[in-house]
């Protein structure tokens, strides 16, 4: 036969015709935008944030985080439960991250290391390094995540607490001065606890190490002005009980709170009047400088290795 | 047109000296970068990157130097390390889209991108599963698709071929020269094996001690020694001593008789020598030299 039948040049041509032939395209240049370091900043934030929560880990890893997260809601749920059922405030807004200190603590020293530990360990870091960023975009990125982390833990509570008090409706006024400067008080908790997170965590490669120091760190500083306080007061020196409080880092932040923004205090006995509010506030920007200077020197000596 | 450059680099450690008045340059193609270990190739690499100051000289990648425009250079350039550098408890896929997304490509571009190049690289259903689990050979791959993934103009894969078997050994070779060549894209590419390079590599460097040994096409390097190898059955002796008596250089190895020569009217010289003393001749053929042989004299030479 010369020339093939209609049927088969049919089949042929049809495209319907199950062929399943698997094209290799080759190689494709990519002609698209390439964005600058904000955009890869942006994304290591984004990605270290979403890893401090567990999501895109393994279902072990969301354990810790969403526990810790549950707990931080509790106050919450049962001061609303409070106010709708026996028309009573419970838990105060500035009060809300002391009663929660030490739950904040252990959030905190269980995901710093999270952030810093698996790229020294595993050694991503001069990966990160070949990419158009520098180190100082590492750490700020690290950081925002840990503080942002932070900051959401403090924040989502109080706002579910607000967003009650105005649904339930008490008698007289919502407390909006003191949600917001719970809100505000709460930049300062997470900056201050991120860049001291962050900086402990990063001296160890090792995870453990790296949660334990943490931990330690915010144990010692709770003990020591604990037991000051609790001498200093048996022996009537009140005043310098009132400085002794202030070895804690959060009664440090909740210092300045009262000083900016005249909520009553959350210890017993108060803070040192006058300069104390001033004093805790520079205390709290020296602790954050020698933080992120210690996270510099430490990545210029892990860059160059 | 000239990919990178150095002009008598020069890096001191406090101990020892990395670099030592390096000065070389590389066309677009693949690049390797030949020396043993400890000769200062991954010095070399850092310093081009824009991670490591030189401590005298200077460098150019793509038209840029490293000490003030690291981030451009960076932002075409990807990198293999030689060490492990993958996080355990993430998939390939997660870790080549935020790689990616890292050299400033946005996340739907990252994506695909990631897609493609792990395809390229050859990983398939496996990618989706956390790189902890997986073998040597695919680790590899993986560093590789991350170095590939924002479609650099250049690329420096340090030791790629190291802890693989020799299949692996090989598809990271052929890899090599497709990025090479059908990718566009220009390959340095180290090893501390000779022989690996010689099948993939366009132009030699090999350094020693932090020092140039030698820059070259790859084509120099096996002709430098133009040998002829002769193997008869019987009478080895006899044609070596006919050889010899005609004026030529000869040497025996084992079974073998290498004529050292100058022009292709040797062969002629050979065929009638022993056409002339009734041998039965086995082979007689061009003696190649591999890289391995040049670099050895060199080093004696030094």
């Amino acid at each position: 036969m010369s020339e093939p039948s209609p049927a088969t040049a049919a089949a042929q041509a049809s495209p319907a015709a199950p062929t399943g032939v698997i094209h290799d395209i080759g190689y494709r240049h990519y002609e698209g935008p390439r964005l600058g370091r904000g955009a890869a900043l942006v994304a290591l934030t984004i990605q270290s944030l979403r890893g401090v929560f567990g999501l895109g880990r393994t279902a072990r890893a969301k354990i810790m985080p969403f526990l810790i997260g549950g707990t931080m809601m509790l106050p919450a749920v049962v001061s609303i439960a409070l106010m709708a059922v026996v028309k009573q405030r419970g838990v105060a807004y500035p009060s809300y991250a002391l009663i929660m200190q030490a739950v904040l603590a252990v959030f905190l020293a269980a995901q710093s290391p999270y952030l810093v530990a698996p790229d020294l360990r595993f050694r991503v870091l001069p990966l990160y390094l070949s990419r158009p960023v520098t180190t100082a975009d590492y750490i700020a990125a690290k950081l925002a995540a840990m503080a942002l982390a932070m900051f959401l833990l403090i924040a989502v509570p109080l706002t579910v607490l607000y967003a009650g008090e105005l649904l339930v409706d008490l008698d007289g006024p919502p407390q909006t001065k003191e949600y917001f400067a719970a809100l505000a008080t709460g930049v300062i908790f997470a900056v201050l606890l991120a860049s001291v997170g962050v900086a402990i965590a990063s001296f160890t490669p090792r995870r453990g190490l790296g949660v334990a120091a943490v931990i330690a760190v915010y144990l010692l500083t709770s003990a020591i002005s604990g037991v000051l306080v609790g001498v200093l007061m048996s022996v009537s020196r009140d005043s310098a009980a009132a400085w002794a409080w202030l070895i804690n880092p959060f009664f440090l932040v909740d210092a300045v709170q009262v000083w900016l923004f005249g909520t009553s205090p959350n210890n017993d006995g108060g803070y040192p009047e006058g300069v104390g509010g001033p004093v805790a506030l520079a205390a709290i920007l020296v602790v954050i400088a020698l933080s992120v200077t210690a996270l510099a020197l430490r990545y210029r000596k892990a860059a160059s290795s | 047109m000239t990919i990178l450059a150095t002009e008598g680099l020069t890096k001191r450690f406090p101990r020892v000296t990395a670099l030592d008045r390096l000065t070389v340059s590389a066309g677009p193609g693949v690049t390797g970068l030949v020396g043993a270990n400890g000769a200062g190739k991954s010095t070399l690499i850092k310093i081009l990157l824009g991670l490591l100051p030189p401590t005298e000289g200077t460098a150019t990648v793509l038209g840029l130097d490293p000490a003030t425009r690291a981030l451009d250079i960076r932002r075409s350039v990807g990198y293999m390390p030689e060490h492990d550098c993958l996080p355990p408890d993430v998939s390939a896929t997660e870790f080549t889209v935020h790689m990616a997304q890292m050299s400033g490509l946005p996340r739907s571009a990252a994506r695909e991108r990631a897609a493609d190049t792990l395809r390229h690289v050859g990983l398939y259903e496996e990618r989706y599963r956390p790189i902890g689990g997986y073998s040597t050979g695919m680790r590899q791959r993986v560093k590789l698709a991350q170095a590939l993934v924002h479609d650099p103009k250049l690329v420096f894969l340090d030791e790629p071929t190291n802890g693989l078997d020799p299949q692996g050994r090989d598809d990271m070779l052929a890899l090599i020269r497709r990025i090479g060549t059908e990718f566009g894209i220009s390959v340095v590419v180290t090893s501390h094996l000779l022989g690996e390079l010689e099948r993939v590599c366009d132009h030699v460097i090999v350094i020693d001690g932090g020092r140039l040994l030698r820059s070259s096409a790859i084509g120099e390097f096996t002709q430098a020694t133009r040998t002829i190898t002769v193997e008869v059955e019987e009478g080895r002796q006899a044609l070596a001593d006919r050889l010899t008596a005609l004026g030529q250089t000869v040497t025996a190895h084992g079974r073998l008789l290498i004529v050292e020569t100058d022009s292709p009217a040797a062969f002629d010289v050979v065929r009638d020598a022993v056409v002339d003393l009734d041998l039965c001749l086995v082979r007689l053929e061009q003696g190649r030299h591999r890289i391995e042989d040049v670099f050895r004299e060199e080093v004696a030479n030094v």
